[in-house]
C-alpha cells in the first residue's frame, strides 16, 4: 500500500511538472509534444489509408453479418484468387446454415478476375465476376441479384448438368468499359465454350481506392464450372444475414480453419489479412515510434540537463535513484501522450484530407476511413514512445551528482 | 560497528545526533597519469575534522569561502561519504551505506536547507514541502495535512499554493525551511541559507529556522556574522581545518570567543537559554 501511495505521489509529481513547463518552458515542452504529434498524426493517418485500401477489396453488403473466409486467404487474394484457399462443398454448408431458423439466409461468394473482350473493338478488359446463388430480395457488391433466375439452375444438386442460363448483371462500369448493354453476349477465352449475355446492367458501384471496379454477377455453379471450381464446389466465402448473435458459434464450427468475422470485426480482419495494408501500417507505426522516440528523447534528454539542479533537490531530500527516475519516465511518457492526442487530431484530420484531396484531384470516394480502434492505436503508440523515450533522460537523470548541482 | 564508529560512540554524549571522527574528504583534480598512475595532484576540501552536534543544538560552521564549511555539511548530511574518517549519523556509519541507503537515511533523520532554496518550480509551495512525505509513502491528505501545518508555522499559511515564481527569496527560502522539517528529521542542515537575501529577510528565516527547529540538531554554514549569532556554538574552519579563536579571528574576523581547536566540540543545549532572545550562542 505504501508502495502504491509512494508510486502515485511521485507520478502526480511528475505530471505536475510538465503541467507546470506549460508556463516555465513552453517552447521545449510544445516542441517535445508536436514532435510525438507529427509522428502520430503521420501513422493515424496511413492506417486510415491503409484500412481504406483493405475495406474496398473485400464483398462487403449492407444486408451481411457474418463472413466465413479461409483463415489462409487474405484480402487481396480473394479480389483476384490467385492461389487462395478457398471453402469446399459451399452449396451444402449455405443450405445447412440457411436452414437454421435464426438465419434469413446464407450467400456462397466465388470470387474471379475474368478477361472479358470488348464487344466493339475487341480489346480484353478485367472484370471482377462474382458467382453467387441468387436470391431476389440480396444485393452483392451494390448489385441486385432479382434478374437473375433464382437459385443456382446448373448446380442441380452436385451433378452440374442442370439448365445453363449464362445470366450475368453487370455494374455501369462494366457495361461502359467494354461496350456492353443488356442482350450483349460476353466473349472471353476463359468462358471456354459457354456463354454469358447481359440480362441487366445496374447503376451499383463498388469503388476502390483506384476508381470504381467493373463488376459482373453471374450464378455460382456457372462461374465454378467455366474456372475450375466445380470440382469440390468451392467458393472464396459465405455471407450470412441474421439477426442473431447466437449464430456466430454455429458458424465457426461449420468449418475447420476458417474464420467468422462479425462488421464489427471487419476493419481488423481486413488490415489482419490483407498485405499490403498491413504492410502500410505497420511501417508506418513503426516510423512513427521511431520518429517519436529520437524526438522525445532528445528533448526530454535537454530537459533533463537544464533541470539537474531540481532533479540534484530531490536526491538531497532523500528521494532515491528509483524515485527520481519514475518522476522523469512519467514527464516523458505524460508529454507522449499529450503528443498522441495531439497526433490523433492531427490523423483524423489527415484522414478528412486524404479524402478531400483524393475526390478533388482524382474524383475518387473515401480513400482513408477512419475506426474507432484507431484512438486505442494512437494511444498506445505515444504510450509506447513515451516508454521508450524515457530511456534516455532516465540515464542522463541517473547520472546526475546532487552535490555537483547542489554546490553551484 | 566498526573502531572507529565505537570511539565516536563512547565520546559521544547519548543525545549526539551526529558526529564526525578524523573527517577527511579529499578531491582529485585532473585525471589520473597516462598509465593509470595515480599521479594526479588532490585537495582535502576537509582535513581531520571532529565534532559531535546533540539534539537541541545549533551549531554554527564558520569560515570564509573555499574553507570546507559546505563539505563538512554535506559529510554530515550524508550528501557525501568521507574518504578518511567517520560520520555517524543517527547511530549508523554512513561508510556502510550505499547511495540508495544514504538516500533513504537523509530522508528519515536529516533536513536540508540550500542557498538557493532549491524548490521545484511547477509546484506549489504545499506540493514542495510534501516532496519527501510522497517518498515516504504517505497518503495525499496527511501529506497535504503535514505541509500544511509547517508552512504555517513558517508563517506562510497564506501562500501554501504558490509557486515559487510568486513568491519572494526570503519567503522562498521559508518554504524550504518548511520541505526541511516535513520528515520530522533529527537534523537539520543548512548551507548558507540567508546568502541570497537581505539583512531585513535573513533574520525573518533564521527566525523562521531557529522557531520550528525544536530539539533537533541544526548545523549551519554561513559566513554572514547576522546568521551565526542565532548558534550555540561555532566550529571556524580555514583550509579544511579546524582553527582557534585567535586565528579565526585574525584570518576570517570571527569572533574572538568563537572556537577551541581540539577537534571535538561538546553538545550544547539550546536550554541554555541564550539563543532564543538573539544573545549570542556559547563557543566551544
Amino acid at each position: 500500500m505504501r508502495r502504491l501511495r509512494r508510486l502515485g505521489g511521485l507520478v502526480g509529481v511528475g505530471v505536475r511538472r510538465v503541467a507546470g513547463r506549460v508556463r516555465t518552458s513552453p517552447i521545449r515542452l510544445s516542441l517535445s509534444t508536436v514532435g510525438v504529434a507529427l509522428a502520430v498524426g503521420l501513422m493515424v493517418s496511413v492506417a486510415g489509408l491503409s484500412l481504406g485500401l483493405a475495406s474496398e477489396s473485400v464483398v462487403a453488403s449492407e444486408d451481411t453479418d457474418y463472413w466465413i473466409v479461409p483463415e489462409q486467404s487474405n484480402v487481396q487474394s480473394l479480389a483476384v484468387s490467385t492461389g487462395s484457399v478457398k471453402l469446399s462443398r459451399v452449396h451444402d454448408a449455405s443450405a445447412r446454415i440457411g436452414a437454421d431458423s435464426r438465419v434469413d439466409y446464407a450467400l456462397p461468394v466465388l470470387l474471379e478476375l475474368v478477361p472479358i473482350e470488348d464487344a466493339v473493338t475487341g480489346e480484353r478488359t478485367y472484370i471482377f465476376v462474382a458467382g453467387v446463388v441468387a436470391r431476389p430480395d440480396a444485393e452483392l457488391l451494390g448489385l441486385p441479384l432479382d434478374p437473375l433466375a433464382k437459385g443456382d439452375p446448373h448446380y442441380a444438386n452436385g451433378s452440374y448438368n442442370g439448365t445453363w442460363t449464362g445470366e450475368a448483371v453487370l455494374n455501369d462500369a462494366a457495361a461502359t468499359s467494354i461496350n456492353a448493354s443488356t442482350g450483349t453476349t460476353l466473349d472471353s477465352r476463359r468462358l471456354a465454350n459457354r456463354s454469358f449475355s447481359v440480362v441487366n446492367v445496374s447503376a451499383g458501384a463498388t469503388s476502390t481506392a483506384l476508381g470504381t471496379v467493373p463488376v459482373a454477377v453471374v450464378h455460382l455453379s456457372e462461374l465454378q464450372a467455366v474456372t475450375g471450381s466445380a470440382t469440390g464446389d468451392q467458393a472464396d466465402q459465405i455471407l450470412v444475414h441474421t439477426n442473431d448473435r447466437s449464430v456466430k458459434a454455429s458458424l465457426e464450427g461449420l468449418y475447420p480453419r476458417t474464420t467468422v468475422v462479425t462488421r464489427s470485426g471487419l476493419g481488423a480482419q481486413q488490415v489482419s489479412t490483407s498485405n499490403l495494408p498491413l504492410a502500410l501500417a505497420v511501417s508506418s507505426a513503426a516510423t512513427a515510434v521511431l520518429v517519436g522516440v529520437l524526438f522525445v528523447a532528445t528533448v526530454m534528454g535537454l530537459a533533463v540537463s537544464d533541470d539537474r539542479a531540481s532533479l540534484g533537490a530531490l536526491a538531497a531530500v532523500g528521494l532515491s535513484r528509483r524515485s527520481r527516475s519514475v518522476v522523469v519516465a512519467v514527464e516523458t511518457v505524460t508529454v507522449a501522450l499529450m503528443g498522441g492526442v495531439l497526433g490523433l487530431l492531427l490523423g483524423v484530420f489527415g484522414i478528412l484530407g486524404i479524402n478531400a484531396g483524393g475526390q478533388e484531384v482524382f474524383g475518387l470516394g473515401t480513400v482513408a476511413r477512419f475506426d474507432p480502434r484507431l484512438v486505442a492505436l494512437a494511444v498506445a503508440v505515444a504510450l509506447v514512445i513515451g516508454v521508450l523515450g524515457a530511456v534516455y533522460p532516465v540515464l542522463l537523470s541517473r547520472r546526475t551528482n546532487p552535490l555537483e548541482v547542489l554546490s553551484r | 560497528m566498526d573502531a572507529s564508529t565505537a570511539v565516536a560512540a563512547e565520546r559521544s554524549d547519548s543525545s549526539t545526533v551526529v558526529s564526525g571522527r578524523d573527517l577527511v574528504r579529499e578531491y582529485s583534480r585532473g585525471s589520473s597519469g597516462l598509465f593509470g598512475g595515480d599521479s594526479s595532484p588532490s585537495v582535502r576540501a576537509v582535513d581531520g575534522v571532529s565534532i559531535d552536534i546533540g539534539a537541541g543544538e545549533i551549531v554554527g560552521i564558520a569560515g570564509p569561502s573555499g574553507s570546507g564549511k559546505s563539505t563538512l555539511l554535506h559529510l554530515l548530511a550524508g550528501l557525501d561519504v568521507p574518504t578518511g574518517g567517520t560520520v555517524t549519523l543517527a547511530g549508523e556509519n554512513i561508510a556502510d551505506y550505499g547511495e540508495r541507503g544514504r538516500a533513504r537515511l537523509r530522508l528519515e533523520h536529516v533536513g536540508i536547507v540550500f542557498q538557493r532554496f532549491h524548490l521545484l518550480p511547477a509546484l506549489s509551495a504545499r506540493a514542495n514541502v510534501a516532496l519527501p512525505l510522497v517518498e515516504l509513502g504517505n497518503s495525499k491528505s496527511q501529506r497535504r495535512e503535514r505541509a500544511t501545518e509547517l508552512l504555517e508555522a513558517v508563517g506562510l499559511g497564506d501562500r501554501i499554493t504558490h509557486r515559487p515564481g510568486q513568491l519572494s527569496g526570503g519567503e522562498q527560502q521559508r518554504v524550504a525551511i518548511a520541505r526541511s522539517l516535513a520528515t520530522e528529521p533529527d537534523l537539520v542542515v543548512a548551507d548558507e541559507p540567508t546568502g541570497e537575501l537581505d539583512s531585513e529577510t535573513s533574520a525573518r528565516v533564521l527566525e523562521a529556522l531557529t522557531s520550528v527547529a525544536d530539539d533537533r540538531a541544526v548545523v549551519l554554514a554561513s559566513h554572514d556574522e547576522q546568521a551565526l549569532e542565532v548558534c550555540d556554538r561555532r566550529i571556524p574552519l580555514r583550509d579544511g581545518k579546524r582553527v582557534s579563536p585567535r586565528r579565526a579571528t585574525r584570518a576570517d574576523g570571527d569572533r574572538p570567543d568563537a572556537t577551541q581547536a581540539d577537534g571535538t566540540g561538546a553538545t550544547g543545549h539550546r536550554s541554555d537559554g541564550n539563543r532564543a532572545d538573539g544573545t549570542h550562542g556559547r563557543t566551544d
